[in-house]
C-alpha cells in the first residue's frame, strides 16, 4: 500500500515530468511554470502547518518533496521555504507569506536589527541569499540588540544585487537601510536550529542529487558502445561506478539519520553538520566520476548531467561552507564529549 | 538507485541495544581501571586474551544471537552489534574469540551437525574455543575457487588432507580450523571451479597438521602458515554438504564482511586525535576531526542497517561489501587526514599516545583492505549489484 509520503513523491514526479530542467540565467533566473503547478498542488507548503496556511504533514514529507525535486534539477526555493524559512519564521512567531508566494532566507553577511517605532528595522548586507529577486519574502537573520533576531521582509523595492552560484540559481546580496521589517527575537538555540536546518536542507540535496547522477552514469554506462562493449563491462569503469556508489550510499545514510532528529528530536546541529560534511565530500568522486564515466558529451549543456553536478558543486559550499560545518562538528563533538568521543559519536544520530 | 540492491532500509531505534551498551561501557572502564588492558589499534586482529575473551563470554556477550540450546543467549543483531562496536572502539583485547564468534559459529549453526553444534557452541559462547579461517594458500588469494588444499576419503572413511593455508590469523592460539578443501573435480565453464569444494571442521591439534608462523609488518605474529601433511580427520568432520564449500564459504563472507570492525580498527588512533585536538583548539584539527567523525557516522548507520537486516533474516551480502569497501579505506585515511592537521613521529616507543596509535594504525593499515577480501573484489561485488555484471 501507498504511504501518504508515496503519494506526495508521485505528485511532485508527475508534475516534474511536464517541466525539462533548464540553463538559468539572468533572464530566467527559475522555473516560474513549475513553481506554480507545484504551488497549485498545495506542494510549496508540504511539512507546514494547515491552520498557518501551510498543507500539513511532516518533516519527512517535506523532506521527501525537496529529495525529489533536487533530483530533477527543480530550479524552485521549495527547500528554503518548507524546510527552513517557513519552520523558522513560525518557531518565531511571525506570520507565514501564503505559501504561493516564494519564501527565502537570508542568513549569511551582517544584518543588524533595532527596535524602531514600536517595530524593528534592518540595516546592513545580507549575502548568499538563495533565489534572491525571485523570492517574494525573506526571512532574515539579524543580530539584535539582546540576541539573534528574524525578520520578515517583502523583497519587492528592496536594495539588491545579483550573483549566481555555479548552476546559475541566484544568490545574491541585499542591502538594508534602516528597511521596516515584522521581526521577533530569537532564542541562540532557535537561531542555532535555523542554521541546523539550512544545512541540512542541503545535504538532503545533495544526497539526493548524487544518487541521482549516480543513476544516470549507471544507465549511460550500459548504453554507451566502445570496443564493441558497453562502458559498464570494462572493469576500469566499474570500478569508478563502485565508488560512486559507495559515496552515494553513505551519504544517503547519514542524511536519512539526520531527518531522523529532525523529526523525532535530537542534536539537530551535529546531525546536520555531519550530514552536510557526509554529503559535500561524496561530491568531488560522484560528480568528478560521473563526468569521467559520460565523457565528452557530459561535459556539455545539451546533456542534462550538468544539471545536476554543477548544483552539487555549488551546494556543497552553502549554508555554510563544507569547511564550516567540518569545523562545526568537530569542535561540538569535542566540547559534547569532555574525554569520551566514543559517547558522543553514538549519540550523534 | 531503487534499481539496484546496494541500499537497506534505515535501522529500527534498539533500546535493548542501549541497554547493553551501557552495561559493557561499565564493564570496560571497570577492566581498565583494573589494568586488564590497554587501548590498542586494531585489537581484533592482534589483541589476544583469553583471559578476557572468557569474561565476554561470562557476562553473556559472545554467541549472542544463537539460540540458548547451543550456549547463545536469542538476542538481536543490533544488540551484538552495540557490543563489537564497544569493544572495538575501546580497543579491548577481543582477539581470540573474535573469528569464532563471528563467522565460525555462525556457520556451524547454519551447516554443523546437531553433534557439531552441541560439542562447539558453547564453548565458542563461553569463549573457551577458537577458530582460525582456513581459506587463503599461498597461490590462491582473490581467486579463492582455485585453491589447492586437498581432502579425499580413506578406507575408513576419514578425510586424508594435504596442502597449505596462509594468513590463518590466530592458528597458534586457535582450537579449530574451518578449512576449504577440493574434494572433487572442477566442473565446465568459467564458474565451474566452485563445484568440488568443501568445508571440513578440523582439529589443530591432530597430528599431520603443523603452524609456522608468518610475522606481519610491524613483527607481530597473528599470521600462520598451517600445513597439512596427510592430516586425517575424522569423517564426521564434514561441514554441511561435500561439494557445496563454495555456496557455505559466500555465506560465511556476508558475516565476515559485515561488522563494525571494517570501519574501526583505527579507532583508538582517531580518539587519541580527538582528544589532541581538543587541547590545542586548533581550527584545522577541529575541521579534521569533523571530516573523519562524518565519515565514521555514515559507516555506522551502515552497518546498523546491516545489522537490522540480519535481525530480519536477510544476508545482505552486496551491501556488506560496499561497507566494507567504503569502511576500510576510512580506517586507511584516519592516518593521512591526522598527518596532514598536526606534527607526529610515528613509533612504536613513541612517549607519545598519538604516536604510538599512529605507528600501530600505519604499520596494520596494508592489511584493512586486504583481509576479508580485496577492495577490488569488493568493488566487482558492489558492480554486481550495480548490475554492471
Amino acid at each position: 500500500m501507498a504511504s501518504d509520503q508515496d503519494l506526495v513523491v508521485e505528485t511532485v514526479r508527475d508534475i516534474l515530468a511536464g517541466h525539462e530542467p533548464f540553463v538559468l540565467s539572468p533572464e530566467r533566473p527559475w522555473d516560474d511554470g513549475l513553481w506554480r503547478d507545484l504551488a497549485e498542488a498545495g506542494l510549496t507548503g508540504v511539512g507546514l502547518p494547515e491552520e498557518a496556511g501551510g498543507s500539513g504533514g511532516e518533516p519527512a514529507d517535506a523532506v521527501a518533496v525537496v529529495r525529489t525535486l533536487a533530483a530533477g534539477a527543480a530550479a524552485v526555493p521549495v527547500a528554503e521555504q518548507i524546510l527552513v524559512a517557513g519552520p523558522a519564521l513560525l518557531a518565531a512567531g511571525l506570520d507565514l507569506p501564503s505559501p504561493e508566494e516564494p519564501l527565502s532566507v537570508a542568513a549569511a553577511g551582517a544584518v543588524t536589527a533595532e527596535r524602531s517605532d514600536g517595530g524593528w528595522s534592518l540595516t546592513g548586507t545580507a549575502t548568499d541569499i538563495p533565489w534572491s529577486g525571485v523570492a517574494a519574502h525573506l526571512a532574515v537573520l539579524a543580530a539584535g540588540p539582546s540576541g539573534p533576531v528574524l525578520a520578515r521582509v517583502a523583497a519587492d523595492g528592496l536594495d539588491a544585487s545579483d550573483a549566481r552560484n555555479l548552476a546559475g540559481e541566484p544568490r545574491g546580496s541585499v542591502v538594508f537601510d534602516g528597511t521596516p521589517a515584522d521581526a521577533a527575537e530569537l532564542t541562540f538555540e532557535q537561531a542555532e536550529e535555523l542554521r541546523a536546518r539550512h544545512a541540512l536542507a542541503r545535504a538532503v540535496q545533495l544526497s539526493a542529487a548524487a544518487e541521482q547522477v549516480l543513476a544516470w552514469t549507471v544507465q549511460y554506462a550500459g548504453e554507451r558502445q566502445q570496443f564493441g562493449r558497453p562502458l559498464g563491462r570494462f572493469q576500469a569503469v566499474q570500478v569508478e561506478l563502485a565508488q560512486m556508489a559507495g559515496e552515494v550510499t553513505a551519504a544517503a545514510a547519514l542524511t536519512d539519520a539526520a531527518v531522523q532528529v529532525l523529526e523525532h528530536g535530537g542534536d539537530l546541529t551535529i546531525a546536520a553538520a555531519a550530514a552536510k560534511v557526509r554529503a559535500g565530500a561524496a561530491v568531488e568522486v560522484v560528480a568528478g566520476l560521473g563526468h569521467q564515466v559520460h565523457g565528452a558529451i557530459g561535459f556539455t549543456q545539451e546533456y542534462r548531467l550538468h544539471h545536476l553536478t554543477r548544483r552539487l558543486w555549488s551546494w556543497r559550499d552553502e549554508a555554510g561552507s563544507e569547511l564550516h560545518w567540518a569545523r562545526v562538528l568537530g569542535a561540538g563533538l569535542v566540547a559534547r564529549s569532555g574525554d569520551d568521543l566514543w559517547g558522543a559519536l553514538t549519540r550523534a544520530v | 538507485m531503487s534499481s539496484t540492491s546496494l541500499t537497506l532500509a534505515p535501522p529500527p531505534r534498539s533500546d535493548a541495544a542501549e541497554r547493553v551498551r551501557q552495561e559493557v561501557r561499565e564493564f570496560l572502564a571497570a577492566e581498565r581501571e583494573a589494568g586488564t588492558f590497554t587501548t590498542h589499534v586494531d585489537t581484533w586482529l592482534s589483541g589476544v586474551d583469553p583471559a578476557f575473551s572468557r569474561k565476554l563470554g561470562a557476562r553473556g556477550w559472545l554467541g549472542m544471537t544463537w539460540p540458548k540450546e547451543y550456549g547463545g543467549h536469542e538476542r538481536t543483531a543490533m544488540e551484538r552489534y552495540a557490543v563489537t562496536e564497544e569493544l572495538l572502539a575501546a580497543g579491548a583485547p577481543v582477539a581470540a574469540h573474535w573469528i569464532a564468534d563471528r563467522q565460525s559459529g555462525p556457520n556451524l549453526l547454519r551447516y554443523g551437525t546437531e553433534e557439531q553444534r552441541k560439542e562447539i557452541l558453547p564453548r565458542i559462547a563461553a569463549g573457551e574455543c577458537y577458530f582460525v579461517i582456513g581459506m587463503s594458500e599461498p597461490d590462491s588469494g582473490s581467486d579463492l575457487a582455485s585453491i589447492r588444499t586437498r581432502a579425499a576419503r580413506n578406507g575408513a572413511g576419514d578425510w586424508v588432507v594435504n596442502g597449505a593455508k596462509v594468513w590463518t590469523s590466530n592458528a597458534h592460539h586457535s582450537h579449530y580450523g574451518i578449512v576449504l578443501v577440493r574434494t572433487g573435480p572442477p566442473g565446465e565453464g568459467p564458474r565451474g571451479k566452485h563445484q568440488g569444494l568443501t568445508q571440513l571442521l578440523v582439529d589443530l591439534s591432530l597430528p599431520g597438521i603443523s603452524i609456522n608462523p608468518i610475522r606481519i609488518l610491524d613483527g607481530g605474529h597473528h599470521f600462520n602458515e598451517v600445513v597439512f601433511d596427510d592430516a586425517v580427520v575424522p569423517g564426521d568432520m564434514l561441514l554441511g554438504e561435500e561439494g557445496a564449500g563454495w555456496h557455505q564459504v559466500t555465506a560465511e563472507l556476508a558475516f565476515e564482511r559485515s561488522g563494525p570492525e571494517r570501519f574501526l580498527s583505527t579507532y583508538p588512533l582517531l580518539a587519541e586525535f580527538g582528544r589532541r585536538a581538543a587541547e590545542t583548539g586548533d581550527p584545522a584539527q577541529l575541521a579534521a576531526l569533523g571530516r573523519l567523525s562524518a565519515r565514521l557516522l555514515a559507516l555506522r548507520q551502515l552497518s546498523l542497517r546491516i545489522a537490522a537486516a540480519l535481525d530480519r533474516g536477510e544476508l545482505p551480502d552486496i551491501p556488506a561489501a560496499l561497507v566494507k569497501d567504503v569502511g576500510t579505506t576510512f580506517e586507511q585515511d584516519v592516518v593521512d587526514e591526522i598527518r596532514a592537521v598536526l606534527e607526529v613521529v610515528p613509533s612504536l616507543e613513541s612517549p607519545d599516545p598519538l604516536g604510538r596509535a599512529m605507528a600501530e594504525a600505519q604499520l596494520h593499515a596494508p592489511g584493512y583492505t586486504l583481509r576479508g577480501g580485496t577492495n577490488e573484489i569488493l568493488k566487482g561485488i558492489v558492480a554486481r549489484g550495480l548490475g554492471l555484471r
